[in-house]
């Protein structure tokens, strides 16, 4: 038994330190001088620490503008989208209206349809709208995902009737029963919820290059790229600016990570 | 306080029809149980008087005003579910002032309703726990605490001690017959659970597929039911039923072709028309008789005080169930005389529906 648990142990550590290993070099290159990463053999570690290359990123390329524009465009995504799927993946668990089982298989069905074959006929209505190259061109795919409004529904399920129909009687509203009732007991969906709305965003290439033309809108994955076409022999300034991009959702990770797997559990353990 | 009538009460689901035309009356402060086996529609009657269902047809009025077409809490009334449906989120406190919040009311009001209700149920104590670490009789209390906070004109429960221990369900029982003494707000009950139904009921409703097929007091229930389902519904272990036709001197023939003496009342009867007659188990009497016939022991069930002896007849007879004390002086395989006396039996015609009685 004991063998059996050292065993499991040792595996986790190795595929643990597997993963966080490119992580760890990548910080460790983006505090080397320029050119140190590209010797052979690579260098572990910088043999003179220093910061300029954040300086360079912050100062000559004005990263702090494109992490302000990946902020506001991220949190206002997962809030936009957090409005709009909640109240949805409620209305489809525990509401009867009619057609809503029809809507719902329709709605699944289009699950399976991969997200580029959507974006030019996206790009060609927002252009219409008048939306092209805005924050809010940028948010329009984020703010009802079909993925989000089934996870909401399929943890609603778990909440018994007999639950909202006491709230019924006790006077509540359907919008007071879903935010003093549903909502405080949905709260580890919410999180899960949030933390991938906003790290898909956050991580999103394709969808803000293509409907952001003007520099000063980029977000950091989009300015990040258009910089390494630039420079790209400057790995430690790339690093350094992957850096800036991979810390603020791995932190945001880190800290909700325990919502963030309870969310996940408690769908299946619950009977 | 205000008492309860249902009239003409029909609902469907899509094509099945769950109650097919239910009138009842409840009067202020009684206690009325609805009975009946799964599926015959009583908890359908509750959530509908609750506003929960709207009917298919018919009305409810509460006290002099018509409900059938307001919300559920327009209606004057608190319901107590089966599975307590307790705000897991909020503590015993907030989940008992829920109610009041949403209705705005004063703070010392609600405060002073929680503290009431607490006080009734003996959970005071209890007041800042969540749910989650409550025993199911603790939350069994809560959910009511919730409904007495309401001051509802009605309570209705939904097979409220289902989900509970059969030692805690005769505690909660128990209390249920204080609470109504205590309180003499008119209650509408639904189980299945025939004791719960004649330990607590001023008067009982038996359903069946969405119809009533009786109502009157435990007593009267039990002493003339109305036909051979309320007569086998009501009672533990259930009354017997023996298939039988009039003989020619008056007298019932059995199914294994021994006969036996009737009632009075059967004597309007001619030869050859077929009824079932029933007996309690108790009412069996054991013992040399006039009319005594002999029977197997097929099987004992002993219950300490009390045993079931399942008699046998002869070949081809049904089975019948007689209850005593027990004295330990029967066993399997003995063969004892026994006799139904006529003034217990209970007589059945063709259709189910009772002859008439002269039991008590």
């Amino acid at each position: 038994m004991n063998i059996r648990r050292w065993t499991v142990t040792l595996l986790a550590a190795f595929v643990a330190l597997l993963t966080i290993a490119p992580l760890l070099w990548m910080l460790s290159v983006s505090f080397m001088a320029r050119g140190e990463a590209s010797q052979f053999p690579p260098p572990l570690l910088p043999s003179d620490p220093g910061l300029d290359n954040y300086r360079m990123l912050f100062g000559t390329f004005g990263i702090g503008r494109f992490l302000l524009n990946s902020l506001l465009i991220s949190t206002l995504a997962t809030a936009l989208a957090l409005l709009f799927t909640i109240p949805a993946g409620y209305a489809f668990a525990k509401l009867r209206f009619k057609g809503r089982d029809a809507t719902f298989r329709l709605l699944v069905a289009a699950l399976v349809v991969p997200g580029q074959i959507g974006m030019l006929p996206l790009f060609l209505e927002l252009k219409a709208m008048g939306l092209v190259n805005s924050y809010a061109g940028a948010l329009v795919p984020w703010l009802a995902g079909i993925f989000g409004i089934f996870l909401v529904r399929q943890y609603c399920l778990s909440i018994p009737d007999e639950m909202l129909e006491a709230a019924r009687i006790d006077g509540a509203s359907e919008a007071q029963i879903l935010r003093r009732i549903v909502l405080p007991i949905l709260t580890p969906i919410i999180v899960t919820l949030a933390l991938f709305v906003f790290l898909g965003s956050w991580n999103d290439f394709m969808w803000p290059l293509i409907i952001l033309a003007d520099q000063d809108l980029y977000t950091l994955p989009v300015a990040l790229a258009a910089m390494s076409r630039q420079h790209v022999q400057d790995n430690e300034l790339m690093m350094a600016g992957a850096v800036v991009t991979t810390l603020p959702v791995l932190i945001l990770f880190l800290a909700l990570q325990r919502f963030y797997l309870s969310g996940l559990l408690t769908g299946s353990v619950k009977g | 306080m205000a008492g309860l009538s249902i009239h003409d009460a029909r609902k469907s689901f899509d094509t099945t029809e769950v109650l097919k035309g239910v009138s009842i009356d409840v009067a202020d402060g009684e206690f009325t149980v609805i009975v009946g086996p799964s599926g015959c529609g009583k908890s359908t009657l509750l959530r509908a008087v609750a506003g929960l269902e709207e009917l298919t047809g018919g009305s409810i009025v509460i006290g002099d005003r018509d409900v059938t077409s307001l919300p559920p809490s327009e209606r004057g009334i608190a319901m107590v579910f089966q599975s307590y449906a307790l705000y897991p989120h909020l503590t015993v406190r907030e989940n008992m002032a829920f109610g009041l919040r949403i209705a705005n009311a004063a703070k010392a009001e609600i405060d002073a309703a929680v503290r009431r209700a607490a006080e009734i149920l003996n959970i005071e104590a209890l007041l800042d726990r969540k749910p989650a670490e409550l025993s199911g009789g603790q939350r069994q209390r809560v959910a009511i605490g919730r409904a007495i906070v309401r001051q509802p004109q009605i309570f209705l429960f939904d097979e409220p001690l289902s989900n509970l221990d059969a030692d805690l369900r005769v505690r909660m029982r128990y209390e249920f017959a204080s609470l109504h003494r205590q309180l003499g707000t008119t209650t509408l009950y639904v189980t299945h659970d025939q004791v719960e139904a004649m330990t607590l009921a001023d008067r009982i409703i038996v359903l069946r597929d969405g119809r009533i097929e009786q109502v009157g007091t435990p007593r009267e229930l039990y002493a003339r039911p109305a036909n051979i389902f309320v007569a086998q519904f009501l009672g533990t272990p259930r009354m017997n039923v023996l298939p039988a036709t009039i003989g020619t001197d008056g007298r019932a023939t059995l199914e294994d072709g021994r006969s036996i003496a009737l009632p009075p009342l059967a004597a309007a009867l001619t030869a050859g028309t077929p009824l079932s007659i029933g007996i309690r188990p108790e009412d069996i009497a054991i013992g040399d008789a006039p009319d005594a016939l002999p029977f197997t022991i097929r099987f004992i069930e002993r219950l300490g005080g009390l045993a079931t002896l399942h008699l046998g007849g002869r070949e081809g007879g049904e089975a019948i169930a007689c209850q005593l004390r027990d004295d330990g002086s029967l066993d399997e395989g003995d063969t004892v005389l026994a006799s139904l006396p006529p003034a217990h039996l209970h007589l059945f015609g063709a259709d189910g529906q009772a002859l008439g009685t002269t039991g008590e």
